[in-house]
């Protein structure tokens, strides 16, 4: 009797409602572990994102207008549909990988990234001055977009190696790894995704228990490493020149400035900007300044509080993450992403001198984007966890049931 | 039996990795304490961005479609300024494609106006941005890109357009190459032309094409036929003191201001605004005043009192004579009709130096004139030498210099029953009232002053002036240059002040013509009767009918008050 009532009981919870607790599917059991909060910030972002595209897409088009060519005012906005297309089906399927496939296929993924970074000097397209891009035709990509969120993985997986073993020489070898990846950088040049990858390995470091006197050390060698810059590196001089004294081609941080401030706090209303149509990369780099120039300096206020919310989720779930991998591989993903927002955000307010550098998931870009779905779908992998194995304490549930 | 022993070392290492996930968690705190203070950072400077940084006032989205600087109309809403996108072409001489000598050859082809090796200079000098020409045609723009150099720039930048060319051009003056008003009405009207709030509504002169229009091309044609070096006319409404027209000749197109000629040596430059700037001794035109302050005072109470007219008169060390002399007593009207400074002087003596020193100081002719251009002379007057000579002499229009906008205030004063107005370029209307102005003849001085000016000009000096049906009345003056300290007989400036219709004023004409020499038509004459009274027939011939003063021959202005007193001379 016993048994069979069991069976029944077992026959129900199979035929309970999709997504349902009782439902067993893969994609039943990744709704229940996936961080729904997380997932349902990323969609606002993205959801921002489109908009801010469709925003700046006729100033881009504009410029890219002349002669016998004629982009179409909502051009790049309906590429970036297309990307994201592309982009959210990748999301979701890194994050439905168990995570030690994902890590495993982010180590592999990083070396052939690596790879592809080295050759880019050799086999690459040169842009606006700089080599970075590999690929022919309408299939480009930067390599080192792609790089990025494995190059985290990685080393938080040598990072947590030593966690088993202390003998591991891993700060040498992960430093030795940076190092050669900041220098194929350089050469590019590009100097905004060294200082990325540099922060990268300077935050894992940290998170990772390295002693603090160690990490003032570290610190102090990276500010010297900026000045050295400064001093023998002539792309990062001019940049910090015009930015320190104001002098050389101020054009593009003026008309930042002008953008952001002449909506007000309140905006000119959806396709009224018009500074927008002055600014050079009002898509991509300077997207921040027409959303504040159309959607009002609160819409700033809010994508800027939503990218904390995003990385403070992630935080805040880690604090009672007990595996030293996940923990190490979820923090590098999210300090990554939220890195890149914060300066692109100080440069659009102009706090940081100009830099090539994307808003994550809001700018225009199309292989980034394919690299940043990469990246947020690994973060998703790694902060999936059994709702009923591992309850946080800190954290409200999705259901309060 | 069997006994679990953990070995030591792998309960160290549960331990160890216990404490390094412990201070995992402590650095994620920390990490995360930088980051709510990056976005912090951000958010105030976001906030300081809004409180420092407020944008220009009161946005309006159709402020797109308004023009960068608003339109400058006549009073009848023909457009006299306008503002268009025009095209600039610039270089950008750091990244040629082509060789500069090249280019340099084109450019020359196609924008003579510098040549082959200054282009060439330009072009190796490397410079980031140079302009070639601003304000260029689409044509030229057109044949420029054919060259296919990819450093030229093309841009569009907003540039003021004066469809009428050269008309009224002293009164619009003209844009610098920035499109700041640079002189005339453009630069009194600056900040109203470029006011966001403003600039979609045109401002509206008082100006009329149409009579602007008469008046330059009968001046003109004088200017030529006399071979003057220049002439200034001027049309005011006689109630209002609207200007109508002004115009300062040789004029310019203020289209191209960088192309406006030198002056020839001794000459003023076309951009002196003759109507405004220049003051003249206006010669006889100023004795209608003199009776008018006469007649005010109660010294002359009719046109027929008699004074003794000598064949000169000496005053002081100064000899007075007239073109016509009497050589006997004559009246008041005689006195005007032949325009006999003799007779004048001694009714200016009369009113005495302090009496027309008031008279003239309500009259404005002791100031700059009144108008809003900031192109106005300084008139020259006696001062504090303001003796009985200078009295005589200024009672002819001698030893005071005003501008030809003054003397048309003054009539205008004159007839319109004496209320002193100042001079306007705004249409009187909204925004524009009508001033309350100030009294400076009675009334009753005003209406008897009609007969007299018409008497002058069916009987007078003035014959040449009369338009058949318009009932012109006026003044001729001739007045000698003083060059070089000295009055010369050869230079004059020949003035002519109308006022139409005489039996009910409605219009002041001024035309002047500086230096007008003497034709075989003028049987050797060069006075203001010979070559510039043909003018106001001329004008007033064009305008009246446009302003609504019909030619009625069979109206004509009482005389009876002046007719007696003229004896008619056997001739």
């Amino acid at each position: 009797m016993t048994t069979k009532v069991t069976t029944v009981t077992r026959r129900n919870r199979h035929s309970g409602p999709r997504l349902g607790r009782a439902d067993r599917s893969p994609l039943g059991t990744w709704f229940w572990e996936i961080d729904l909060v997380l997932l349902m910030l990323v969609t606002a972002l993205i959801s921002c994102g489109l908009i801010a595209v469709a925003a700046a897409s006729p100033s881009a088009a504009v410029r890219y207008s002349g002669g016998n060519v004629h982009v179409a005012p909502l051009y790049y906005f309906w590429r970036q549909l297309i990307w994201l297309a592309m982009g959210i089906p990748v999301m979701f399927a890194v994050s439905m990988l168990p995570k030690d496939l994902a890590r495993r296929l982010s180590i592999a993924g990083a070396a052939i990234f690596t790879l592809a970074l080295a050759l880019v000097p050799v086999i690459g397209v040169e842009v606006n001055g700089a080599r970075r891009w590999i690929g022919a035709g309408g299939l480009q990509f930067q390599p080192s977009e792609f790089l990025k969120p494995l190059f985290v993985v990685t080393l938080a997986w040598l990072l947590s190696l030593r966690a088993q073993d202390r003998t591991l020489p891993v700060f040498p070898l992960t430093g030795l790894i940076t190092g050669c990846i900041a220098a194929i950088l350089m050469k590019q040049p590009d100097f905004g995704q060294t200082i990325i990858f540099g922060s990268m390995w300077l935050a894992l470091l940290m998170l990772s228990g390295v002693p603090m006197r160690y990490m003032a050390w570290l610190g102090a060698a990276g500010v010297g490493a900026v000045i050295a810059a400064y001093f023998f590196y002539p792309v990062a001089t001019a940049r910090i020149d015009a930015f320190l004294h104001g002098g050389g081609d101020t054009y593009q941080t003026d008309m930042a400035h002008a953008t952001i401030t002449n909506g007000g706090l309140l905006g000119m209303g959806p396709g009224a900007g018009t500074m927008k149509f002055r600014l050079p990369e009002a898509h991509t780099d300077y997207i921040f300044s027409v959303i504040g120039e159309e959607f009002g300096l609160l819409a700033c206020l809010a994508i800027a509080l939503l990218y904390l919310f995003i990385v403070m989720r992630v935080f805040v779930k880690l604090l009672h993450e007990e595996d030293s991998f996940t923990l190490l591989a979820a923090a590098g993903l999210v300090t990554e992403f939220g890195l890149q927002a914060v300066i692109n955000m100080a440069v659009n307010t102009q706090i940081a001198p100009s830099k090539g550098m994307t808003l994550p998931f809001i700018s225009y870009g199309g292989s980034s984007m394919i690299a940043l779905s990469i990246g947020f779908g690994l973060l998703l992998a790694f902060t999936r966890r059994n709702p009923f194995l591992t309850r946080s304490p800190y954290i409200v549930k999705w259901n309060t049931r | 039996m069997t006994a679990i022993v953990v070995r030591p070392e792998r309960a160290r290492q549960a331990d160890r990795r216990q404490e390094s996930i412990a201070l995992s968690h402590v650095r994620l705190m920390m990490v995360l304490l930088l980051f709510v203070a990056a976005i912090g950072a951000i958010s105030i400077r976001i906030l300081c961005l809004w409180a420092f940084n407020r944008p220009s006032a009161a946005y309006d989205p159709s402020d797109a479609l308004l023009p960068a600087r608003g339109e400058i109309v006549d009073r009848n809403g023909v457009v006299m300024a306008s503002t268009i996108n025009a095209w600039s072409i610039g270089i950008h001489a750091d990244r040629l494609l082509n060789p500069p000598e090249v280019l340099a050859r084109q450019f020359a082809r196609l924008m003579p106006e510098h040549s082959y090796e200054q282009y060439l200079k330009v072009l190796k000098s490397g410079r980031r941005f140079v302009y070639l020409r601003r304000r260029a045609l689409p044509e030229l723009v057109q044949q420029i890109n054919a060259i296919g150099e990819p450093a030229i720039d093309y841009q569009r930048e907003p540039e003021r357009l004066y469809p009428q060319a050269s008309l009224a051009s002293h009164v619009l003056g003209w844009t610098d190459i920035d499109g700041k008003g640079a002189s005339g009405m453009e630069r009194v009207l600056q900040s109203r032309l470029i006011d966001p709030a403003q600039r979609g509504a045109p401002v509206t002169l008082s100006i009329d094409t149409r009579v602007q229009a008469a008046m330059e091309s009968e001046l003109s044609a004088a200017m030529a036929k006399f071979s003057a070096i220049g002439a200034a006319g001027v049309v005011l409404d006689v109630r209002t003191s609207e200007v109508l027209a002004l115009t300062s000749l040789p004029s310019f197109n203020p289209n191209a201001p960088g192309h406006i000629p030198m002056p020839e040596p001794g000459q003023v430059t076309v951009r002196f605004n003759r109507a405004t700037e220049g003051v003249y001794e206006l010669g006889s035109t100023f004795k209608p005043f003199t009776v008018g302050m006469a007649m005010d005072s109660g010294i002359v109470t009719s046109f027929g009192q008699m004074y003794d007219c000598p064949k000169a008169l000496h005053a002081g060390r100064f000899t007075i004579t007239d073109t016509h002399p009497f050589g006997r007593r004559c009246s008041v009207a005689e006195i005007m009709k032949e325009s006999s400074n003799i007779g004048t002087a001694q009714i200016a003596e009369q009113v005495g130096a302090q009496r027309q020193r008031a008279f003239l100081q309500r009259l404005g002719f002791l100031d700059r004139v009144q108008v809003e251009l900031a192109e106005r002379g300084r008139t020259l007057t006696p001062g504090n030498n303001w003796g009985q000579i200078a009295t005589m002499t200024v009672g002819y229009g001698h030893g005071i210099a005003v501008t030809p906008l003054h003397l048309a205030t003054g009539y205008a004063t004159l007839f319109n029953g004496g209320i002193w107005r100042p001079a306007t370029l705004f249409k009187i209307g909204p925004g524009h009232p009508l001033p309350a102005g100030h009294r400076v003849f009675t009334e009753q001085t005003s209406l008897k002053m009609r007969p007299l000016l018409r008497l002058v000009v069916l009987k007078g000096t003035g014959k040449k002036a009369d338009a058949p049906g318009f009932r012109i009345g006026g003044k001729t003056g001739t007045a000698e240059k003083i060059l070089n300290g000295r009055y010369t007989h050869g230079a004059v400036v020949t003035s002519f002040a109308g006022v139409f219709p005489m039996d009910d004023p409605r219009y002041v004409v001024i035309a002047m013509l500086d230096e007008p020499k003497a034709t075989k038509d003028t049987y050797g004459f060069h006075t203001a009767g010979w070559n510039v009274a043909p003018v106001i027939q001329g004008v007033v011939r064009r305008i009246g009918p446009l302003l609504g003063v019909v030619p009625d021959e069979s109206r004509e202005v009482d005389l009876s008050q002046v007719l007696p007193y003229v004896r008619e001379e056997g001739h």
